[in-house]
């Protein structure tokens, strides 16, 4: 059994299970943020919202009078993920911005135990953190120079903030399909953690 | 190279032209517009064709008027402006040029 909201959905009422209302949320949400530059964004939200109305329509019969997380799916499928929609669109885009590979050090904090500096510094040499965090140790514990070190790089490397750093802090070139890649491998991760 | 880039590129420009076509024979709504683009395959996602739709009559190639609906809201209705119908007939010789070209090239 579950809960059913009503929604009005481009001027027409419907019953929709609360799972299938989330997932379209979500889904209207991420075409908000997709058209977000467009002139007339606003516009185009409402004609697609008109159509799902419209598709919705043609899966309630008598005997079924909710709808479902699989018609939202379906829905979803047949007018397409903002992926979908601007593999269409202007593609040029993607080639034009485009920084090439600056390698930079940073701090990860992402990745930190302390500062993420043992983070940065392996990833800038694309070694395992915990070598450079082993290395650390072992100086400090010979005289203390490593802590020294430790913090001197603390206050000098910046935190890799924006998604740019964090590529840059890898050496890749720093393009829109890279900071797509990147942006998406973080969400998985978060909602793998949140186990969504 | 990027081959769906390519085709997808291919594709975009042939979208908006297909549009304009469509309404050249008759006025209609968004939806007749669909699925006649589905039914060519010139289309895969719905999601495409709106804000083409809306850049068209931005730019006054089309315009549309609210129809009322004995079952619901009232839905647009979409046709070809004036300077729509010339913009066609330009992309109707461009297309066919296009298409003697291509051919030329293919077929030496």
């Amino acid at each position: 059994m579950k809960i059913t909201l009503s929604v009005n959905i481009g001027g027409y009422s419907f019953n929709i299970d609360e799972d299938a209302y989330s997932e379209l949320k979500r889904y209207l949400k991420n075409l908000q943020l997709h058209f977000a530059g467009e002139e007339s964004s606003a516009e185009i939200l409402s004609d697609i919202e008109s159509r799902i109305a419209e598709l919705f329509r043609t899966k309630l019969t008598s005997y079924k009078q909710v709808i479902t997380i699989d018609d939202v799916n379906n829905v979803i499928s047949v007018l397409g993920t903002p992926e979908d929609i601007s593999d269409n669109e202007r593609t040029s885009a993607k080639d034009k911005f485009s920084s090439p590979g600056y390698h930079r050090m940073y701090r990860d904090t992402d990745h930190r135990i302390i500062g993420g500096v043992c983070s940065g510094i392996g990833a800038y040499w694309n070694v395992d953190p915990w070598i450079i965090r082993l290395i650390f140790v072992v100086v400090t514990m010979l005289g203390g120079l490593g802590l020294l070190v430790y913090l001197i790089l603390y206050i000098v490397l910046p935190e890799a903030r924006t998604t740019a750093q964090k590529i840059e802090m890898k050496g890749e070139p720093v393009n829109i399909q890279n900071i797509k890649d990147s942006v998406k491998k973080e969400f998985d991760t978060v909602r793998k953690n949140m186990n969504l | 190279m990027d081959l769906e880039n390519t085709k997808a590129q291919m594709r975009k420009g042939i979208l908006e032209y297909c549009i304009l076509s469509i309404l050249s024979r008759s006025s209609c709504y968004a939806s007749d517009i669909i699925k006649e683009l589905k039914d060519a395959k010139v289309i895969v996602v719905e999601g495409t064709l709106y804000p083409l739709l809306t850049r068209q009559k931005n730019a006054r190639l089309l315009s549309y008027r609210w129809e009322e609906s004995p079952q619901g809201p009232p839905r647009k209705y979409y046709e070809l402006t004036k300077e729509g119908k010339e913009y066609l007939a330009d992309l109707d010789e461009s297309w066919n040029d296009l298409v003697e070209s291509v051919n030329l090239i293919r077929t030496r």
